[in-house]
């Protein structure tokens, strides 16, 4: 039962309920930072350690916290994290964080984080809401990255910084610019969304 | 099951609560913050010294200690603009901000000694366009201008030719327009700066 319940706890952010393209939640981030794959992969650790370790934090405290200050505790602890995640990259990565700029501070606003520990950790025991913010960053993650790959390949033709089109590719623009990322969020939700009524119907 | 609301439990528990999680993720970051300061501030530095080596067109390990190295051995900091010897001429570096499409553009001009000729050019900070105005980071934009005497003219992306044509970005026309103005000014501005001393 107990083993049950963690698989589906680990597999609905994956799927049904991710968060990007069924919750649409982090849209802005989504449509800012995945025009290369290398500054996006960075951006969704960030998110991953931060919602992961956020929603274990308030797991830990959820007995103890008033219910009318819950969410001045819950930003809190969501900033720390992720004043944390900006702090590590300008120490140690300081040409990401220049690239990223603020993007990184902005995900104390990703809603999936505050969605996260609102919905799940305050209900659940640490180690389950741990596996539920890994879960969900994951499902974040690997959206952003399928966006981001095709983004960069279309938009510059090289993938992870590396030239993989020759001369021949005439760079697109408009794909790493802010709509190349609606027009690639909206085409990935589309054909999700497809693929799952269609599932939804033969049930 | 719900414990009757004390005037404790309703005001005062609340807020000691938020005061001492306050007071944990201050400590917390604070604390990271102090032991990477060091840290960071070697890395920006190594940024504007990087922009400095750029200019003054002197090659460079691209690592933090050979960005430092050749720094020390070349660079003379003066007051307000930085000189490097390079085979007996003196070279002069500026930092220079002037508008952009979106925001400032602060970048590294370096000149020869006739204060006329650019030596080299780096973007230090800019907030154009990703993949169109802020193109003027890449390597072949900034490299251009060296050798080159100001005023320029713009020509379209991949057309320079003559000494004072510079390849403009396209879809990056009015970048383009606002950077060239600063690549002219920079020259006058650092006959200004260096006149003065």
């Amino acid at each position: 039962m107990a083993k049950n319940q963690l698989k589906k706890t680990f597999l609905a952010p994956l799927g049904k309920d991710n968060p990007v393209f069924v919750q649409i939640l982090g849209i802005c981030s989504t449509l800012a930072v995945t025009n290369k794959l290398q500054n996006t992969m960075v951006m969704t650790l960030g998110v991953m350690f931060t919602t992961a370790l956020s929603s274990w934090t308030i797991s830990l405290l959820r007995n103890h916290i008033p219910s009318r200050i819950r969410m001045m505790v819950e930003t809190m602890v969501i900033a720390t994290f992720v004043i944390v995640v900006d702090i590590v990259l300008k120490a140690f990565f300081p040409d990401m964080w220049k690239q990223l700029g603020p993007y990184v501070g902005l995900i104390i606003t990703n809603c999936i984080v505050m969605g996260r520990v609102e919905a799940f950790a305050l209900q659940n025991k640490p180690s389950l809401s741990l596996i539920d913010g890994l879960a969900s960053g994951l499902g974040y993650t690997y959206v952003l990255m399928a966006i981001a790959f095709v983004r960069e390949l279309l938009g510059t033709g090289s993938l992870w910084g590396y030239q993989i089109l020759g001369s021949w590719w005439t760079n697109w623009a408009i794909m790493i610019m802010p709509p190349g990322g609606f027009f690639m969020l909206a085409i990935f939700i589309w054909i999700v969304k497809e693929v799952i009524t269609k599932e939804a119907k033969h049930v | 099951m719900k414990a009757k609301e004390t005037f404790f439990s309703k005001r005062i528990y609340p807020l000691l609560f938020m005061l001492i999680v306050t007071v944990v993720c201050i400590l917390a970051t604070s604390g990271l913050y102090l032991a990477t300061q060091d840290r960071a501030m070697a890395n920006e530095l190594s940024f504007t010294r990087r922009a400095i080596l750029d200019a003054a067109g002197i090659s460079y390990q691209p690592t933090q200690s050979g960005i430092e190295t050749a720094y020390l051995q070349n660079i003379e900091e003066q007051q307000g603009y930085f000189t490097a010897l390079v085979a007996n001429d003196t070279r002069y570096i500026i930092l220079l901000e002037g508008p952009g499409l979106w925001g400032k553009i602060s970048i590294m001009a370096g000149f020869e000694q006739d204060l006329k000729t650019f030596s080299g050019l780096a973007i230090v900070s800019q907030n154009e366009t990703p993949g169109l105005g802020a193109r003027i980071e890449e390597p072949w934009f900034t490299e251009q201008f060296k050798g080159k005497v100001p005023p320029f003219v713009l020509v379209e992306e991949g057309t320079a030719d003559a000494a004072d044509e510079i390849d403009a970005i396209t879809g990056a026309t009015r970048t383009s327009e606002y950077f060239r103005n600063l690549a002219n000014s920079a020259a006058t501005e650092a006959s200004r700066i260096i006149g003065r001393q």
